[in-house]
């Protein structure tokens, strides 16, 4: 009976099966994806096939950006460009006085222990799309593996840090932003050079400094800049300005939130800094001498 | 498709590959997460789109394949989109043949619902891993999804819609 079936009526499992099936292949993927990470092969793969689709879905529409900008009117350029010459010349004279500076720094560093902090190399990138998961702040840049991009690489923009590169495929990468939930980067308060840790809470969320003290010297307008302490975020990149300072009786703690300054919304544009160098290793012994016992 | 006198031109596989990609592309699209809360998952939307029009071609696994492509696509968990295609595809599939002749406004109550419970079961993953709730916003695209779908489905009936030659 089977045998003399029309080929029309063959149509293979039936639905039940398949679900649970691929219900089945789905949860593995999921299990494997969060606890091992297996799967980055296979992401590498699939996203070297999305990319003309990814490319084909962000042209157009840069195009027509840039197109606006080509048509842009001559007295505005003009004016743009004066007012650029005089930024150049006043920085030119910052620089005259950074050098200075440097040269000066460089001696007092050559007589302390401390290690000199070379200025990194930057690549500039541009941003892909941004991430349709609401779950997470990400952005989808458009350097990856080609261009020496690694995982643990900093973004930045001309005004502050962005975030972090997370993920890195072939052709593409994935940073995670600042304001991503539970994303810490170590600070400095600009002013008095109070050491912490700001958080973030979530896409278009203020960011967060957690478990300071009710008293603490933290006042609204406060810069914060990254510590260098985990060696990740080099030192000095300014990272958030202090926006609010709550401090209620009955909380042990003072609620302190605060802004990104990268304009992360704002262009389309931002710098990848290369890897840090290895920070020298954590001592296992005391390097003090023994205190002499008798 | 409701019930109507018209005979439809089939359906060809080229037709509904590129029906997927142009799904795939609009997902893709830049203005995306600023749109978020507002555009409704496309590629969710064809999948039972053909699954109610073209059982035999669209089903679990395509549903599954798409739904793996668009993790990658959004770099999040990887089978997350995967499970809830998967589940929807099945869903619409079980009652094809009753749903698929319903007039176009019942289609999209069940479309919407199929949406939703699509976004919950993302949700119930996510949450699973430890994210935040995401706010009730987010399942505005589905509801929206639902005044989308009949002229959405006169669009995609468009190219079958075509009088066929007279040879008959």
């Amino acid at each position: 009976m089977q045998a003399n079936q029309p080929a029309f009526f063959k149509q293979g499992p039936k639905p039940l099966t398949r679900v649970l099936i691929f219900s089945a292949l789905s949860l593995a993927l999921i299990f494997g994806d969060a606890n091992y990470q297996w799967l980055g092969l296979a992401r590498d793969k699939l996203s070297l096939a999305l990319y003309p689709l990814q490319w084909l879905a962000t042209t157009p529409i840069n195009a027509v950006i840039e197109g606006g900008d080509f048509l842009q009117q001559q007295a505005q350029l003009v004016s743009e460009n004066k007012a650029l010459n005089n930024d150049k010349l006043a920085a030119k004279g910052m620089a005259m006085r950074l050098q200075a500076l440097e040269i000066e720094n460089a001696n007092l560093r050559s007589l302390s222990i401390a290690r000199e902090s070379t200025p990194r190399r930057s690549q500039l990138t541009k941003i892909l799309y941004n991430s349709r998961d609401p779950f997470a702040a990400k952005l989808v840049l458009d350097k990856g593996q080609q261009n020496q991009i690694s995982a643990g690489q900093i973004v930045l923009d001309a005004s502050g840090v962005v975030g972090q590169i997370v993920r890195v495929q072939p052709l593409t990468s994935e940073v995670r932003l600042l304001s991503d939930r539970n994303h810490m980067v170590p600070v400095i308060v600009a002013r008095n050079q109070l050491r912490t840790v700001v958080y973030g809470t979530g896409r278009h969320a203020p960011l967060e400094v957690r478990n300071m003290a009710q008293n603490v010297d933290v006042q609204v307008g406060d810069q914060l800049l990254t510590s260098g302490i985990d060696s990740i975020y080099p030192a000095g990149l300014p990272v958030a300005r202090v926006t609010r300072v709550e401090r209620t009786t009955g909380n042990a703690f003072a609620r302190i939130y605060s802004e990104p300054l990268a304009k992360i919304d704002q262009h389309r544009y931002f710098l990848i800094l290369d890897a840090p160098t290895a920070p020298p290793p954590y001592p296992t012994e005391a390097s003090a001498p023994k205190a002499k016992t008798k | 498709m409701p019930i109507s006198r018209q005979l439809l031109r089939p359906a060809g596989v080229g037709f509904i590959f590129c029906s997927f990609i142009v799904a795939i592309l609009i997902n893709l699209l830049p203005w995306q997460a600023t749109a978020m809360n507002f555009s409704p998952d496309f590629v969710a939307l064809l999948i039972i789109y053909w699954a109610l029009n073209q059982p035999r071609r669209v089903g679990v696994a395509c549903a599954f394949f798409l739904g793996v492509l668009m993790d990658v696509a959004n770099g999040n968990i990887l089978g997350q989109h995967a499970l809830a295609y998967s589940i929807i595809a099945y869903l619409a599939l079980v009652r094809q043949r009753q749903l698929a002749i319903f007039p176009f406004w019942q289609q999209a109550l069940i479309a919407c619902a199929l949406l939703l419970l699509s976004q919950a079961i993302m949700v119930c993953i996510r949450s699973i891993m430890g994210e935040p709730f995401v706010g009730w916003g987010y399942f505005a695209g589905s509801l929206f999804a639902a005044f989308l779908w009949p002229p959405f489905s006169n669009l995609m009936l468009m190219y079958q819609r075509k009088d066929a030659p007279d040879e008959l």
